[in-house]
């Protein structure tokens, strides 16, 4: 009898366990597939499944949605990092060669009950890892949300020219130590004092496709750019 | 007899008083004018390879903070280095190389208009020299343009030359291909075209509707920065832009997956399930697959939002649709043509009993794999209107396209490369071993850092472009020092990955310097695996008469992967905009 005429004549129970005893058997037949490429497959497989199980459930855990399983998903996930490429790499296919040559009654037991006894092992740590997790395994995605001693330095800067020259000057000066303002690869002035206000010459700065053009930078005190802004003469309002 | 340009004997195979041989791994009748044109675009492609490579390291090591080798403005002339010699010269060299294999060689016929060819070559290598001078020499007011060098940002109009040369020089160079095909389809006007050959031709039309984008894009913004127009629209600018910019990338795919369907049927044994669907789908790229472009303008604000959801809820689809045609089509070829060699055995006897140590076919492997989980999902995920918003201009996006065109481009003309150093340059591999590593080594290195760049991109914001984020950003309370254990994984693998492409350059190079030379065709008789098709109990049974379980098994992970990913992507939005907060 075909498969098909198989699946024709058997009751829908019998249909259904038939299909999970045959993925049953397909999914041993890969746990215990030896060969150098399948070891390898499974292995990568894993690594980056435990990636992704210990990532998103760290992620979502820290989205505040605190589901119990997602612990013990994440668990498994940062246990499934080493874990699986360990078990495929090296258990089952140290299993399989006792299952061969074992002499004595201990190693025999082992063999016998060597996959059993790595996945007892395997699910115990992810049990207590699930319930006590440590540091390493919990990715913290919200420190940067929960900030917000509002310490930014970002004021705006206020330009307007009259009779060929430029004034601006910043909303704020907090937290800056110097200002420069260069066109073109010059520097054309820098500010060292707050309030941080200056005036430049339009005809001292540079043209660059066919607009004159400045740069404001504010630096702290190492020299290191805070804040920078170009700025165009044409879109500067006149007085 | 050797060619008259030839250099260390890599154009000298011997062939017959037609200018014609038989290769022994394809059996196809390949002539000297496609075979010498076809390695030189091959050799030009390593050496940007190379180039671009080197820059690959001085960018991963200022992106990992803890190094931090590179000070802002370097960094962005190292990255647009990177970027240009690796998004572009390396894959539109290897592409056009592409062309003359899918049309002339797999036709059967020789290359029409070989001076053409060589002034393409020329050209193109002067576009290219061209703007690597004009970004290495960027100097205010100028920035280096990296590929979004909008206007009215300022860019050296070397740069805007250099391109347009490049692009002219690509269009040439690809007339002897439509040439071919003009000539092919006069002299047969009922055959149908190979499939390799239909898909080359469709690569070249949407190649040809990209440079002709890129040509609108750059040639205006030349005639803006040299002054001779004063004024360029900044909207249709990005909008010409993007064709090429990401239709390049398109080019890309459909070339990849061309490379897919000829390398898995000549190494593996595959046969092609449906001709008629794998060309509907390519058919279906050629309608679509461009709109993929409109997902960087979805933050824009010049375009409408019916034009956003068009072009990213709808039409957009049909793109995907094609990809996942081929991505049960190929590894379903695959498995059928395995197991009516016997060489079936289970689930997926057909795919582990595959020849794994042959780079050609392993390379191939990895590059479907790895471009359908890590490259394909997330660009569907990016591409869509609402989910782009937590996408856009962060470090996931370089994620995404490092999945596509390293894990999956780059990874499939790697195998490529190798399989032409056997079969044109007639070379042994310089170490066997070696080469079998490399596509493992590569694939798995890379594949890690490219999640920990998807990982640190979309779970904590961190931004792209910038040379620096996880100490802080200056000025500001706003750390994302959080992030920095990512951030070594990143690091680490990104050096591995480096390794991996160095391992490339080594063996390839050493093996056409180095290599035994091969003799006959028995020499090669490896590449093919189990003896080929001619190997099955009943060649002429229908390919529809084997099972092909286990690649539906496969699709089903795929899928759950795809819907898992996508369930997440939805619920960090959500999160975003606290819905029902």
């Amino acid at each position: 009898m075909t498969h098909s005429d198989a699946d024709a004549t058997a009751s829908p129970l019998e249909f259904v366990s038939r299909i999970l005893g045959q993925a049953w058997r397909d999914l041993l037949s890969v746990y215990y597939a030896n060969t150098p490429i399948w070891r390898l497959l499974k292995s990568v497989g894993l690594l980056f499944f435990g990636f992704f199980c210990w990532s998103a459930s760290n992620l979502v855990l820290s989205y505040g949605i605190d589901w119990t399983i997602l612990r013990y998903t994440r668990s498994y996930g940062f246990v499934l990092i080493l874990w699986g490429p360990l078990t495929h790499a090296v258990i089952v296919p140290l299993v399989i060669r006792l299952r061969r040559s074992a002499q004595t009654p201990t190693l025999r037991t082992i063999a016998r009950q060597g996959s059993k006894i790595n996945i007892s092992i395997f699910l115990a740590i992810v049990l207590v890892l699930g319930t006590f997790p440590v540091g390493p395994m919990t990715l913290d995605f919200q420190t940067t949300l929960q900030g917000g001693s509002g310490s930014d330095v970002n004021p705006d800067l206020l330009c307007t020219r009259s009779d060929g020259e430029i004034h601006c000057h910043l909303s704020e000066s907090e937290g800056i130590d110097h200002v420069v303002v260069t066109s073109g690869d010059r520097e054309v002035e820098r500010v060292d004092e707050p309030p941080f206000e200056f005036t430049i010459r339009e005809d001292n700065l540079e043209e660059v496709v066919g607009q004159q053009e400045f740069v404001v930078e504010l630096q702290d005190e190492g020299g290191d750019t805070i804040r920078r802004y170009r700025r165009y003469v044409s879109s500067i309002p006149e007085t | 007899m050797a060619h008259t340009l030839d250099v260390l004997g890599l154009f000298d195979n011997e062939y017959r008083d037609d200018g014609f041989r038989t290769c022994s791994v394809t059996g196809l009748e390949v002539h000297r004018s496609v075979e010498n044109h076809v390695k030189l675009f091959g050799l030009t492609a390593v050496v940007a390879l190379l180039y671009g490579g080197i820059f690959a390291f001085t960018v991963a090591m200022t992106r990992w903070e803890v190094i931090g080798l590179l000070e802002p403005d370097a960094f962005y002339t190292h990255l647009s280095l990177h970027a240009w010699n690796l998004l572009i010269f390396w894959m539109v060299f290897t592409e056009i190389a592409i062309l003359y294999v899918g049309g002339p060689m797999v036709l059967g016929r020789r290359l029409p208009l070989t001076r053409v060819a060589k002034a393409g070559w020329l050209v193109m290598v002067g576009g290219a020299v061209l703007v690597n001078y004009a970004i290495w020499t960027t100097e205010a007011p100028n920035e280096a343009p990296l590929l979004t060098a909008y206007v009215p940002m300022p860019v050296s109009p070397l740069f805007y030359a250099g391109a347009c040369v490049f692009i002219l020089g690509t269009v040439v160079a690809a007339l002897p291909f439509f040439a071919t095909m003009w000539y092919e389809k006069r002299e047969n006007p009922g055959k149908t075209l190979p499939l390799v050959s239909f898909a080359a031709f469709v690569t070249s039309i949407i190649a040809v509707e990209a440079l002709v984008g890129g040509l609108l894009a750059f040639g205006p913004a030349l005639l803006w920065r040299l002054e001779l127009i004063q004024w360029w629209d900044a909207a249709w600018y990005r909008q010409m832009y993007w064709i090429i910019g990401h239709g390049t990338q398109q080019i890309n795919l459909v070339a990849m997956i061309a490379v897919w369907y000829f390398l898995t049927h000549v190494v593996a044994g595959a046969e092609v399930v449906s001709e008629k669907v794998s060309r509907t789908a390519f058919i279906l790229y050629l309608f679509f697959i461009n709109l993929g472009a409109a997902h960087h303008l979805l933050s824009d604000p010049a375009v409408s939002t019916g034009w956003r959801i068009w072009n990213t809820s709808y039409a957009f689809y049909g793109a995907t649709f094609a990809s996942l045609i081929h991505a049960f089509a190929i590894p379903a070829g695959i498995e059928a043509g395995r197991r009516k060699r016997g060489k079936g055995g289970g689930l997926f006897g057909w795919l582990t009993s595959a020849p794994w140590t042959n780079p050609v076919f392993s390379s191939t492997i990895f590059s479907i794999i790895l471009f359908g989980f890590l490259g394909g999902i997330t660009g569907v995920m990016m591409g869509q209107l609402q989910l782009n918003m937590t996408w856009h201009n962060t470090f996931a996006t370089v994620g995404h396209f490092h999945g596509t065109v390293v894990l999956g481009t780059t990874v499939a003309f790697m195998g490529l490369i190798f399989f032409v150093i056997r079969t044109m340059f007639m070379r042994q591999y310089v170490s066997e071993r070696l080469a079998s590593i490399q596509p493992f080594f590569y694939s798995a290195a890379m594949g890690v850092a490219v999640l920990m760049m998807m990982y640190v991109g979309i779970l904590y914001g961190i931004p792209r472009r910038t040379a620096e984020v996880v100490e802080n950003i200056p000025g500001t309370e706003f750390s994302l020092s959080a992030a920095s254990p990512l951030f070594a994984i990143f690091g680490i693998f990104a050096l591995l990955a480096i390794a991996g492409g160095v391992l490339f350059v080594l063996v390839s190079v050493g093996s056409l310097v180095f290599g035994d030379r091969v003799e006959n065709g028995d020499d090669n008789a490896d590449l093919v695996a189990d003896g080929g098709l001619g190997m099955a109990q009943d060649p002429d049974d229908p390919v529809h008469a084997y099972e092909m379980r286990g690649t539906f098994v496969l699709c089903l992970i795929f899928l759950a992967a795809f819907v898992i990913t996508y369930l997440l992507n939805w619920y960090l939005l959500t999160q975003l905009w606290s819905i029902g907060a």
